[in-house]
């Protein structure tokens, strides 16, 4: 069995707004890279089901040389190898038709894991686009995975709670975070061991570009509006606290 | 004519051959001891050179103050009494035993002239006297314990032990009086004198002294035998403890060398403490010589905040699987917990209290080094910070500050090789806290005003002491590295910190790493400024109470120079638990990024230190400082914590 995780290295997503800036349209080289947030939750839910299937776990990635640094530490997490697509676009579509091209070089998954949306564009596409070109199905969303009947037992939050789904092959999953696929840290031992992992990378193919083009980036200018409100009586200032929250529509 | 050793008494020389076998198993009982502890491993030594009496491994200043005089056992002043009376009152007991033995087989001369007078009358009677209070106080003080010697354990052999010594100096002062009852009075003995007196005209006497005198001796030797199996053996291990001890306060740990385990994989040494067999033989002897007084409980700010954490719970269990042979059981972390092993501040006011030299804190801190090196487990919030220093190099999770925005609108001087004389070091803690940013600009303003030489590194990071206080010794050491490599690139020689967690890791770690810079804290250096009169202060004449935090004060002894800077300010203000008996903050250990359970520390120490009647609460830690302001909340509105930097820049006089 094979699952793979599309994993994507982006500048911190931390980075507090009054620090942040752009060059060409795009973060600052600066600042520090790593793997994107959900991401990370996509590469712990995959190590947690390699672990009880005894799967083989690939990391997947559209990215520079560079980017292969900062993605040992899912080597470290538990996964086996990783697959480097070598290239710099940020077209979702070249994405997508890339990582296909290295999913059928790998003979197809089980399954494939990745964040609900990297931490830098946050699009949310190349995984549906993927999932389209494979002609896999795909499940935005989910939370949890386990084999069942040949197939996938899939949870998938929803704006009210979870819903349970029933995948019954291949599929691709767009992971979202909850307590459970929390990033492990990975132990010292784990860290030297992933050095000696294989790393495989693959020289880019053409692909056509989406129909979008980019006009501009704008970083949103911060404000901030403080209004203060009496304290006198505690249990009154709470009251008119709600009150403001739900008409500024913060709840 | 003089005392006749063994007067009255058949084959008394019966009673130093049996010694013999005593003796021997007495040694058997210590060669025990030595088999447990030399399965440890060898220890890390001190980062930091030591002017200290040192013969072989032994500290001889420690061996002699903490271990033979016992100086922590007076901070409990009845209790350490009652340990001096006795502990002296037996030592000069078995030197006149021995005297009387040296007398039967070698005819020295010790019954005659003030000699038997002053020592062998006098003396032993008022020893006896002193060991008998000494052991009644602790034997009434086992029937009716503090809470402390009965939570978790209670080391219940204390109680027979106990009760055989009050017999055993009883039936010394009684076979005495019988003596000098049927012999005639003795010079300087004023126990058995008085006691004869009493005992004249007793039927039987001459019987009753001999079935006593060999209740007695056999009683003796019995306690000798005995002594290393029960916990009596204290007796011994805590001035081996004491004399063993690196005398440096603070936890001691060392690095761990990772390159050694480049290459090796998953094949590589077992990181930190998973079971007995991964301690040192310090850490075992520890486990050996702890004797369960809770002392370490009392003033644990985990333990006294209702965490699950005790120090002395902690030493107990590592004391069962010792003594139990369990050393390769890898049951011993789950048996502690985790929660238990992540709550300790790392503030080792437990150590300072143990009066016999335990070291908790590093045996804590080794089992944490496991739980997250190899076991990859840590509270969340914890993990969360560790993650973020980890890809940052910064714990501070969700800062809404880029590493330079405390300088913002501050010319601050960039550090220039060869030309700068002090690197400012701004590390973390006082980089992305909107609180503690005004203590690094309070500190430049100070600087410049002074003329003081400085500069700060381009792009600051952490010292990775949050990391190596969560257990994860690798992550520390990769940012160490690299900063050990910068500063040498840059020529650093002088350091100056506003943090004392960075003051103490570039003071204990780093050199063993191979860096090599002076660092002085901020709190010496202002002190140095205000003493030389570089910078001026307006004394305000407020009342100023100082909290002393742990790294700074107990881990480093700098506990003059704040209080220095304070009285120059204002009117400095004790807290009731200060200086090496500080209570923590609550931050230490990585502790600032946790979700405490139980009353909070910061809280509980805030309000303290309102208590004081202060109007303002100085301190010299941003840790501190964010964990205090946080706790003050709960009482007040008013800002009334701030660091003494900010302090010496608002009161400074153009």
């Amino acid at each position: 069995m094979q699952i793979v995780v599309l994993t994507k290295v982006v500048p911190d997503y931390e980075v507090p707004s009054a620090d942040f800036e752009l060059v060409e349209d795009r973060a600052h080289p600066r600042y520090t890279r790593m793997i994107g947030l959900y991401d990370e939750n996509a590469v712990e839910l995959g190590v947690q089901l390699k672990e009880k299937l005894s799967a083989e776990l690939v990391i997947l990635s559209y990215g520079v040389s560079d980017d292969v640094q900062f993605l040992r530490k899912a080597l470290a997490m538990g996964a086996d190898k990783i697959v480097l697509v070598e290239g710099t676009s940020d077209d979702p579509y070249v994405i997508a038709a890339n990582l296909k091209m290295a999913v059928d070089k790998m003979g197809g998954a089980d399954l494939i894991l990745a964040g609900r949306q990297s931490s830098d564009m946050d699009r949310g596409v190349v995984h549906g686009l993927l999932a389209g070109m494979l002609d896999y199905p795909f499940i935005p969303q989910a939370c949890s995975a386990e084999q069942a009947d040949g197939g996938w037992k899939v949870a998938q939050i929803t704006e009210t709670g979870k819903r349970l789904l029933k995948l019954s092959g291949r599929g691709v999953l767009s992971i979202t975070s909850i307590p459970e696929n929390v990033p492990r840290i990975p132990a010292v031992k784990a860290i030297f061991a992933a050095k000696k992992k294989p790393v495989e990378k693959l020289p880019e193919i053409a692909a056509a570009r989406m129909n979008v083009r980019e006009l501009s980036v704008r970083i949103p200018k911060m404000e901030s509006v403080c209004e203060l409100l009496p304290a006198e009586d505690l249990e009154d200032t709470a009251r008119v606290l709600l009150r403001r929250l739900k008409e500024e529509r913060y709840l | 004519m003089g005392r006749v050793p063994y007067w009255n008494i058949s084959y008394g020389l019966l009673i130093d051959l049996l010694s013999l076998p005593a003796m021997a198993v007495f040694a058997y009982g210590i060669y025990g001891h030595w088999q447990r502890i030399k399965q440890g491993k060898a220890r890390i030594g001190p980062g930091m050179t030591l002017d200290a009496w040192k013969v072989g491994p032994v500290y001889l200043r420690a061996l002699l103050v903490k271990g033979i005089l016992g100086s922590r056992i007076y901070k409990k002043p009845c209790t350490g009494l009652a340990h001096a009376l006795l502990f002296w009152g037996m030592a000069a007991l078995s030197v006149g035993t021995v005297l009387v033995f040296l007398n039967v087989l070698f005819g020295l001369a010790v019954f005659s002239g003030g000699f038997n007078r002053w020592f062998m009358g006098f003396g032993l009677d008022l020893a006896g006297v002193a060991a008998l209070i000494g052991v009644l106080f602790l034997l009434a003080r086992r029937l009716f314990p503090p809470e402390r010697l009965t939570l978790f354990k209670t080391n219940s052999a204390f109680v027979p032990i106990e009760a055989a010594i009050v017999l055993l100096i009883a039936s010394g002062f009684v076979i005495e009086g019988l003596r000098i009852a049927l012999k005639g009075a003795d010079p300087g003995s004023f126990v058995g004198n008085w006691l004869a007196s009493l005992l004249v005209g007793v039927g039987a006497a001459p019987l009753i002294h001999q079935y006593l005198w060999w209740l007695h001796g056999l009683l003796a030797l019995s306690l000798i035998a005995y002594l290393p199996y029960s916990p009596l053996a204290h007796l011994l291990l805590a001035p081996v403890n004491a004399g063993l001890d690196i005398p440096i306060p603070g936890p001691k740990m060392g690095v761990i060398d990772f390159e050694a385990f480049d290459g090796e994989g998953e094949e590589a040494p077992c990181l930190g403490v998973g079971k007995m067999a991964d301690f040192s033989w310090k850490n075992l002897l520890d486990a050996s010589t702890c004797l369960q007084c809770g002392r370490c409980h009392e003033v644990c700010p985990a333990a006294q905040t209702g965490k699950s954490l005790s120090p002395k719970n902690v030493m107990g269990t590592l004391g069962d699987y010792l003594q139990q042979g369990k050393m390769d059981d890898d049951s011993l972390l789950d048996s502690i917990g985790s929660d238990t092993i992540y709550s300790c501040t790392t503030c080792s006011a437990c150590m300072e209290a143990c009066p016999v030299s335990v070291n908790q804190p590093n045996a804590i801190l080794k089992m944490r080094q496991h739980l997250l090196m190899e076991r990859s487990e840590i509270p969340e919030i914890m993990g969360q910070a560790h993650r973020s220093l980890e890809a940052r190099h910064h714990p501070f999770i969700g800062t809404g500050f880029g590493p330079n925005d405390w300088r913002k609108g501050l010319d601050v001087p960039i550090y220039r090789k060869d030309e700068t004389t002090y690197l400012l070091w701004i590390g973390c803690s006082v980089s992305y806290e909107e609180r503690t940013q005004n203590i690094a600009r309070s500190m430049v303003r100070i600087l410049k005003s002074a003329g003081v030489s400085f500069g700060i590194l381009e792009e600051n990071r952490c010292t990775g002491d949050p990391a190596k206080q969560m257990g994860n010794e690798f992550l520390f050491t990769e940012i160490a590295g690299q900063n050990i490599e910068e500063f040498a690139a840059l020529g650093v020689t002088k350091v100056i910190t506003m943090c004392p967690h960075c003051f103490n890791s570039f003071t204990r770690h780093y050199p063993l790493l191979g860096a090599s810079f002076e660092v002085v804290p901020h709190a010496v250096l202002l002190r140095e400024l205000i003493q030389s009169k570089a910078i001026k202060l307006a004394n305000s004449g407020a009342t100023i109470c100082y909290h002393d935090p742990c790294y700074l004060g107990r881990h480093n002894d700098v506990l003059a120079d704040p209080r220095e800077v304070v009285s120059s300010l204002g009117q400095l203000v004790e807290m009731p638990r200060r200086g090496c008996e500080s209570f923590c903050c609550g931050g230490g250990g990585g502790n600032y990024w946790t979700e405490e359970e139980g009353t909070r520390i910061n809280q509980t120490r805030a309000k303290e230190a309102m208590d004081t009647g202060a109007s303002l609460i100085a301190t010299a830690c941003p840790f501190c400082l964010l964990m205090l302001t946080d706790g003050l909340k709960k009482y007040t509105e008013n800002a009334m914590i701030q660091d003494i930097a900010e302090l010496v820049c608002n009161q400074m006089e153009a």
